[in-house]
């Protein structure tokens, strides 16, 4: 016999919008949870990044669905289409379609397809690395979406940072620890360039990215941003000093309303999925939930005014991004 | 804009995809039968270990849409302990998967409709395949990339981590692949792409060996009188297998050239008529 259902897990299909997405669902445990039966929950939706499947590396985000779930927070975790379990055509360069926003659209419908399937109050997108780009952009594009968890987001475009390599070089880069450390110095050595020069966006900035992240940090809408730490291959020269602080950056044009909060987690790698960076996620991940959106709901009031400040911050967003241009 | 297939242009191998758990002692295992109607043979795709399990996820399932595409059905799982199957991975031995393969392909073999059950295992896999087809599980063994022991896949994938590891270290801090195989023969568990190895997995690792019916230069179809056949995947069929330093990121990658000849073979040894797509 076979079970679709376990008592704290469930294998959905989110296909509404006619796109079929496989999922895994975590159900918020009776006991567990400090709301009451009628409240309506805020869940969270993990994103695969590139092509690891929605568990993660690991398996970090099936450790932490069951742990938010078991805080009052049901959690979805999915694969893209053509990724994972769930079918379709993948795109030649996959990197540069997400960096470009190309499942925003659909992260956008299947945010609000979880919220109505599930009776949500919200949905905190959770995206890892490639997802957290793909979380930036489909923030924007809905009203489900109440915050975003990001773990080690990067801000460059990858054809602009190496437009002499290979693409096969460039995916490397993006992908591997030692491609990191070289792509970490490389990022360094030409941000420190230009930043003698007028101090602004780096020249390999993915500056539509960084525009969504803006309008997003305005709207105050709750970001978390976890980081792991430098590779210490980079040693502590220069070209640590040399780089540019994006988040900053976005704060600075946030203003007073910017809820974005940063944790940088030393001694774990990218993926988090070794036994520090699960716990030290978990941790700070649940007590920012709690902080946010306590005993797992929102009041319709609360609703009213995030939906408020993002519309407020549109316009906001299209004159910064208009300014980027002029650089 | 993202453009993907409205649901009603899915092949219907994909729609009928069906994920459930299935019950074993103290877990449930994640699996997904890629179910077929009147199918011509089936498979237990018996998938690589755990930190593999990412890369070579995708070619994976494609390689099971493929075959479900001509007729076979297939059926594919993760491990106890690995993936979404629950289970605690440090709690899992060699012996709890060779169990999660035998139930599973009894299970497979009771299904409706008579058809040839084929166990098909990829690296570690291989081992746990081989293993279940020695016992007499199967009606045909396929093999892709085996080692020939489980102590094998362990060294190398620990080896394979740990180098990008040290660049994330402090010179200080930083150790040879000889010290983690120090402290797991001490008898200390370590941590590896965040799963825990425990000295009892690492001893039982040593004695896992493909069975010497299956090692050149023997021949196991002579031996087994059922067919057999294993398959060496170099560099190029990365991320199925590892691949050097610059393979294994494409995830649009063709993997027709490994397909085709491999069902062909599936075909041809079982005598099934070669079904297009």
């Amino acid at each position: 016999m076979i079970f679709d259902k376990l008592e704290s897990r469930q294998l959905i299909t989110l296909g509404a919008d006619g796109i079929l997405v496989r999922g895994t669902y975590h159900e918020v445990p009776r006991a567990a949870t400090g709301s009451t039966s009628a409240d309506k929950k805020i869940g969270v939706l993990f994103l695969n990044p590139l092509s690891t499947p929605r568990t993660l590396i690991g398996d970090s985000a099936v450790y932490w669905a069951s742990s938010f779930a078991a805080q009052g927070y049901p959690s979805l975790r999915i694969d893209m289409p053509g990724l994972g379990d769930s079918y379709g055509e993948v795109a030649k360069d996959l990197v540069t379609f997400i960096n470009n926003g190309g499942f925003a659209a659909l992260v956008a419908s299947k945010v609000k397809e979880f919220s109505d399937r599930f009776g949500l109050a919200g949905v905190v997108i959770y995206g890892h690395c490639a997802g957290g780009t793909t979380a930036i952009y489909a923030a924007s594009k809905c009203t489900n979406c109440k915050g975003l968890i990001i773990t080690d987001p990067y801000f460059n475009a990858a054809n602009m940072l190496t437009p002499k390599l290979s693409p096969g070089m460039v995916d490397w880069a993006r992908r591997t620890t030692v491609g990191e450390v070289l792509r970490a110095a490389y990022a360094r050595i030409r941000e420190a360039r230009k930043k003698r020069g007028n101090g602004k966006l780096p020249g390999n900035a993915n500056v539509t990215l960084v525009a969504h992240w803006k309008q997003l940090a305005a709207s105050g809408l709750p970001i978390l941003i976890f980081k792991s730490g430098e590779p210490a291959a980079l040693g502590s020269s220069k070209l640590r000093a040399g780089a540019f602080d994006y988040l900053e950056h976005i704060a600075s044009f946030a203003g007073q309303r910017s809820r974005l909060s940063l944790r940088t987690i030393e001694g774990t790698n990218h993926s988090f999925a070794d036994r520090l960076g699960r716990a030290a996620i978990r941790e700070h991940a649940e007590a920012w939930l709690h902080k946010h959106f306590p005993a797992a709901a929102v009041t319709a009031a609360q609703e009213n005014i995030f939906c408020e400040l993002r519309l407020t911050s549109v316009d906001l967003s299209v004159r910064q991004d208009e300014s980027l241009r002029s650089l | 804009m993202f453009q993907s297939t409205p649901v009603q242009q899915y092949p219907e191998s994909v729609i009928t995809e069906c994920a459930g758990y299935f019950p074993v002692p103290g877990a449930h295992l994640y699996t997904v039968l890629h179910e077929v109607e009147a199918p011509r043979a089936r498979v237990l795709l018996v998938g690589s270990f755990a930190s593999e399990r990412h890369t070579s996820y995708r070619p994976w399932v494609q390689w099971a849409r493929y075959l479900a595409a001509r007729r076979i059905e297939v059926l594919r799982f993760d491990y106890r302990g690995v993936g979404e199957s629950t289970g605690a991975f440090k709690e899992m031995s060699f012996h709890s998967w060779i169990d999660d393969v035998e139930r599973l392909s009894t299970w497979l073999r009771k299904r409706e409709g008579d058809a040839p059950l084929i166990l098909h295992g990829l690296e570690m896999g291989a081992l746990l395949a081989a293993k279940g087809f020695h016992k007499g599980e199967a009606d045909a063994l396929l093999l892709w990339s085996a080692p020939l022991n489980a102590n094998q896949v362990l060294r190398s994938t620990l080896q394979r981590w740990i180098g990008p590891q040290q660049l994330l270290k402090r010179e200080e801090d930083r150790r040879p692949p000889s010290h983690y195989f120090r402290q797991l023969d001490a008898g200390q568990s370590v941590e590896v792409d965040g799963y825990e190895w425990t000295p009892d997995l690492w001893r039982e690792s040593r004695c896992f060996e493909l069975p010497d019916t299956m090692v050149p230069p023997n021949d196991p179809a002579v031996s087994y009188k059922r067919p057999v056949r294993i398959v060496p995947l170099g560099k190029s069929a990365a991320p199925l297998v590892l691949g050097g330093l610059l393979n294994g990121f494409e995830e649009s990658k063709d993997f027709s050239w490994i397909f085709a000849p491999n069902h062909e073979w599936i075909a041809s040894s079982l005598h099934i008529p070669l079904e297009a797509a």
